[in-house]
C-alpha cells in the first residue's frame, strides 16, 4: 500500500459508522509483511581457522536473542556449532541448500584460512571422498553465494590464527576470493556488529564499507574519539598501572588507530567494555592484529613494529577519525 | 556383515572441526580414530613475545573457555613475577572463571546435547535430525525444546557477570596477573548477584530437572560409553597470596585410590600425531603428510597410561558424584557441577569486599620458567614457560581436550574417548552417528584447544 493510499483510507475510515479501520488494515499490513519480507536471509556459517569465539559471541546476542534471529531473521541452513544434523546428513545439507539458495545465501566465514600445503591445516569434513579443506569449501562455496560476510578479525585479516610465524600459511577470506568481502571484524566480533550487519542485508541490502571492507556503521570512528577517558588523555593525565582510572594510553592502549565503538556499545547487553574494566584497547578488529598491537601492555613507541605503523603520539586536536 | 569404516565427518554441536573414523564388525564398533582436523599452532606464536601478552593471546586458543586459559596464563606470571594476591582478587577472578564454567555447560548441554536426544522443531537450524532413537512424547518434546530458548538467556547472562567484571567476553580483559584491574563496586556486586539468581534458579528448575528426565529416559547409557576409568582433575578455583590452595582439590583416580599428581609424570607422544621431532631439539614441528598418523592433537599420559578429564573426574574427586563412567555420568557430573557453581559464586559474591582493584603487579622477575596448572571445564590444562627476560623461548600448553581425545600412544592403547566408542554395539546402520555421537559429545570436546 502506498503511503497517500494509506492516508485516504484512514481519512475515509474517519467518517464509516462502525469505524473499523484495523479490521481494514490488518490484511494490509500482512500483505505488505510478505511481499517485503520475502524470506528470512539464507545463511551458510563455515567455522574454519579460529578459536570459535565468534560463534559463542553469536550466541550472547540481545535483542534480538539468538532464539528470535534464528525465528525471524535468518535461516541458518549449515553450522557446524548449531545444527541437529550430523555426519553425512549435514554435509548433505551443505551442498543442497548453497544449490538450492545459489546467488542468493550468505556465506558466513568464521576463521582463517591456511593456504599452506593446500590448505591441509584445516578439513571442515572427510569423506570417502578425500579432504574438504576450509580453502576448498571457502573457494567453492563463495562464489555461489549473494554475500560473504567474514566474521572475527581471523576471517576478516588472518588474525591471531596468522600471527607470527604463521607456520599455517593462514590469510583472511578476502585474499582467496576475488569478490567483494563483509568484513565483520573483532576478537570475537561483537554481536551487535554481525546480527547488525545481517539485519542490514535483510532490510536494506549491503552496508556501506570502510577501505577495509568493514561496514562504516560500526567501525567507522576510532575507540579513542568516543572513548569515556579522553579527556584524560587531552589533559596528558596518564594511568600509571593498569587498574587506574586515568588513560590507558600509557599501558598500551592502541584506541587512536582502531576502529570500533565499543565506547558506546560495550559488550555483552552492553554493559562493559576493556577500557572501563581499567585495560588497554588492544585493537582487536585491527587489519594487523594481533601483531601490531604487541607487547599488549607497552605504550605506542614500544610496539614490536611501531617504525612501520603510525606510531606517533596522536595529538590532542586529533579527532581520531580513522583515515581512508 | 563383515567389518566395514564409518566416516563420522563432520561430528557437529562441538567446539571446532572433529571426525571421527569408527571401523565396524558386524554391529560392534571394533576401533575408532578420532581426528582434530585443525592445526593453528599457539605454541610456536607464543615465541618471542613478551610473557605478559600471554593472558591474552592464549585466551584466543578457545572461544568458549579462554577465561582459563586467560586464568592459567596469569598463575604462570605470578610465578615468574613473585606476586601476591589480595583475597578480594581471588574472589573476584574465581567469579569470572566459573560463570564462564556457566556459560560453557549450560550451552553444552542444551545448545549441543539436547539435539541428541530430543525432537527439535522442523526448521532451520535444526533440519534432518535422525530421529531413530527419541524417546520423550510431544508434551516432553516442546518443553525440552523450549527450555533450550531459556538457556539462550540463562548462557547470555552468565557471560553478563563475567563481562561485568571482566570488561567483555569472550576473552575477558581484566583477570591478569597481579589481581584483577576492576574495581569490585557495590553495583556490580549487586547486578551480578541478581543475575546469578535467574542462572540458579534455571539450573535448578530446568536444567537438573532435564537432566533427571533424560537420564531417566535413557538409563541404557549408563552402561554405553565406559572408560577405563582412570580420571585426573589439577584442582580449580585458587586461593591464597601465592595461588597455593585449591577449593576442589586434585587428585589422580585410578581404582578407588586417590593420589596426588605429579606433573613430573606427564608426558606427550606424537606417535599418530602430524607432528615428528625436529633433529637435535627436543621440540616438535608439524608433519600434515605423516604416516599412520591421523589427529592435530597428540596423546597425552600419566605415568604411561591415558586418563580422563572435566566435571566427572572433579565431581568423582570430591565426593560430589559416586556414580560411574559413562556416557549418562559424564552428563549428569556436569549438570551438578554446574548447579554447585551457582552456589560457590554466591558465596564469593557476599564476601568479596567493594573497594579499589586489588591487582599488584611486580616488575622484577624471579625466575624464568614456571608451570601453571588448574581444571578448565573440560578437564586438566596446563601451561608452561620459558623466557628470557621477559621473552618467551619455549611456551608449551596442555589442554583438556588433549586428555580425553587423545590419539593411540605409541603401544596403540586407546585414549578415553576412542576406549569409550570401542565396543559400542550399532543395532542397525540408521545408529552409525547417534549412538557414537551421544557417547563424543558427553566429554564435551573442544578441538580449538586441543589441537590449538
Amino acid at each position: 500500500m502506498k503511503y497517500n493510499d494509506f492516508l485516504k483510507l484512514c481519512e475515509q475510515y474517519k467518517l464509516e459508522k462502525d469505524y473499523s479501520l484495523s479490521a481494514k488494515l490488518i490484511p494490509c499490513v500482512h500483505k505488505f509483511l510478505d511481499q517485503s519480507n520475502k524470506r528470512k536471509l539464507p545463511v551458510i556459517w563455515l567455522e574454519t581457522s579460529d578459536s570459535g569465539d565468534n560463534n559463542i559471541a553469536f550466541m550472547n546476542t540481545t535483542y534480538p536473542y539468538l532464539q528470535q534471529v534464528f525465528t525471524d531473521m535468518i535461516d541458518l541452513l549449515y553450522s557446524n556449532t548449531f545444527m541437529a544434523a550430523q555426519g553425512t546428513d549435514a554435509l548433505d545439507l551443505l551442498f543442497e541448500s548453497a544449490e538450492e539458495f545459489q546467488g542468493a545465501f550468505v556465506l558466513i566465514v568464521e576463521g582463517a584460512i591456511p593456504t599452506k600445503d593446500r590448505g591441509i591445516y584445516n578439513v571442515i569434513a572427510r569423506t570417502n571422498n578425500g579432504n574438504i579443506t576450509a580453502l576448498d569449501a571457502v573457494t567453492n562455496l563463495g562464489i555461489l553465494a549473494q554475500h560473504v560476510v567474514a566474521v572475527g578479525t581471523c576471517a576478516s585479516f588472518g588474525g591471531a590464527s596468522s600471527a607470527a610465524p604463521n607456520t599455517t600459511g593462514s590469510v583472511g577470506v578476502g585474499s582467496v576470493l576475488k569478490q567483494e568481502i563483509i568484513n565483520v571484524s573483532g576478537c570475537p566480533v561483537n554481536p551487535d556488529w554481525l546480527v547488525g550487519t545481517l539485519a542490514h542485508l535483510l532490510m536494506y541490502g549491503k552496508p556501506e564499507l570502510d577501505n577495509l571492507g568493514r561496514p562504516k556503521l560500526f567501525y567507522g570512528n576510532t575507540v579513542h574519539r568516543h572513548c569515556q577517558r579522553r579527556s584524560y588523555f587531552d589533559n596528558n593525565d596518564l594511568a600509571k598501572k593498569l587498574g587506574d582510572v586515568e588513560c590507558m594510553f600509557s599501558q598500551g592502549c592502541v584506541g587512536p588507530r582502531t576502529g570500533a565503538d565499543c565506547p558506546y556499545r560495550q559488550w555483552i547487553d552492553h554493559v562493559s567494555w576493556p577500557v572501563k574494566v581499567n585495560t588497554p584497547c588492544i585493537g582487536c578488529t585491527n587489519q594487523d592484529f594481533p601483531d601490531a598491537s604487541a607487547p599488549f601492555f607497552k605504550p605506542f613507541p614500544e610496539k614490536s613494529n611501531s617504525q612501520q605503523s603510525s606510531s606517533q603520539k596522536p595529538s590532542a586536536n586529533d579527532k581520531g577519525e580513522i583515515k581512508s | 556383515m563383515s567389518q566395514h569404516k564409518v566416516i563420522f565427518s563432520p561430528v557437529t554441536r562441538v567446539s571446532g572441526l572433529l571426525s571421527v573414523e569408527l571401523t565396524v564388525d558386524n554391529t560392534y564398533i571394533c576401533e575408532a580414530d578420532v581426528c582434530c582436523s585443525m592445526f593453528r599452532g599457539y605454541e610456536y606464536i607464543m615465541r618471542n613475545r613478551h610473557v605478559a601478552d600471554a593472558v591474552y593471546l592464549t585466551q584466543r586458543i578457545c572461544g568458549i573457555c579462554s577465561t582459563a586459559h586467560g586464568a592459567i596464563a596469569s598463575y604462570l606470571l605470578d610465578q615468574l613475577y613473585d606476586n601476591d594476591i589480595e583475597e578480594n582478587a581471588q574472589y573476584i577472578r574465581n567469579i569470572m572463571l566459573a560463570a564462564d564454567f556457566l556459560q560453557n555447560h549450560i550451552r553444552h548441554f542444551y545448545f549441543f546435547e539436547l539435539p541428541d536426544y530430543v525432537i527439535m522443531p522442523e526448521q532451520p537450524p535444526f533440519l534432518r535430525q535422525n530421529c531413530v532413537d527419541c524417546r520423550f512424547d510431544e508434551e516432553e518434546n516442546r518443553r525440552l525444546a523450549s527450555n533450550y530458548i531459556r538457556a539462550v538467556k540463562a548462557s547470555e547472562q552468565s557471560h553478563q557477570i563475567l563481562a561485568l567484571f571482566g570488561g567483555k567476553a569472550p576473552h575477558q580483559h581484566s583477570f591478569l596477573h597481579g589481581g584483577v584491574a576492576v574495581a569490585p563496586t557495590t553495583d556490580k556486586i549487586l547486578q551480578a548477584l541478581a543475575l546469578l539468581k535467574d542462572i540458579r534458579d534455571f539450573a535448578e528448575r530446568y536444567m537438573m530437572a532435564d537432566t533427571n528426565l533424560i537420564a531417566n529416559r535413557y538409563n541404557d547409557y549408563f552402561q554405553i560409553g565406559k572408560t577405563a576409568g582412570r580420571f585426573l582433575s589439577f584442582g580449580l578455583f585458587k586461593f591464597g597470596e601465592k595461588n597455593d590452595k585449591s577449593l576442589l582439590k586434585k587428585g589422580v583416580l585410578e581404582n578407588n585410590t586417590l593420589t596426588e599428581p605429579r606433573l613430573d609424570l606427564i608426558q606427550e607422544d606424537i606417535a599418530h600425531a602430524w607432528f615428528q621431532r625436529k633433529k637435535r631439539l627436543a621440540e616438535t614441528e608439524p608433519a600434515p603428510h605423516k604416516p599412520g598418523a591421523y589427529t592435530w592433537t597428540k596423546a597425552v599420559l600419566y605415568q604411561g597410561n591415558h586418563f580422563e578429564g572435566g566435571p566427572l573426574a572433579r565431581m568423582k574427586i570430591n565426593g560430589h558424584y559416586t556414580g560411574g563412567t559413562s556416557t549418562m555420568d559424564r552428563i549428569i557430573a556436569r549438570s551438578i557441577e554446574t548447579l554447585l557453581l551457582t552456589e560457590l559464586m554466591e558465596e564469593w559474591l557476599n564476601k568479596l569486599a567493594p573497594g579499589l582493584p586489588p591487582i599488584k603487579q611486580k616488575s622484577q622477575l624471579l625466575s624464568n620458567q614456571a608451570i601453571a596448572v588448574m581444571d578448565a571445564m573440560r578437564g586438566p590444562l596446563l601451561h608452561s614457560a620459558l623466557i628470557t627476560n621477559e621473552e618467551v623461548t619455549m611456551y608449551d600448553i596442555i589442554t583438556p581436550t588433549g586428555w580425553n581425545f587423545s590419539p593411540k600412544d605409541e603401544y596403540r592403547n586407546r585414549g578415553p574417548v576412542e576406549m569409550a566408542l570401542v565396543g559400542t554395539h550399532l543395532p542397525t546402520p540408521d545408529f552409525k552417528y547417534v549412538i557414537p555421537g551421544r557417547i563424543i559429545r558427553s566429554f564435551d570436546p573442544c578441538i580449538s584447544c586441543a589441537t590449538h
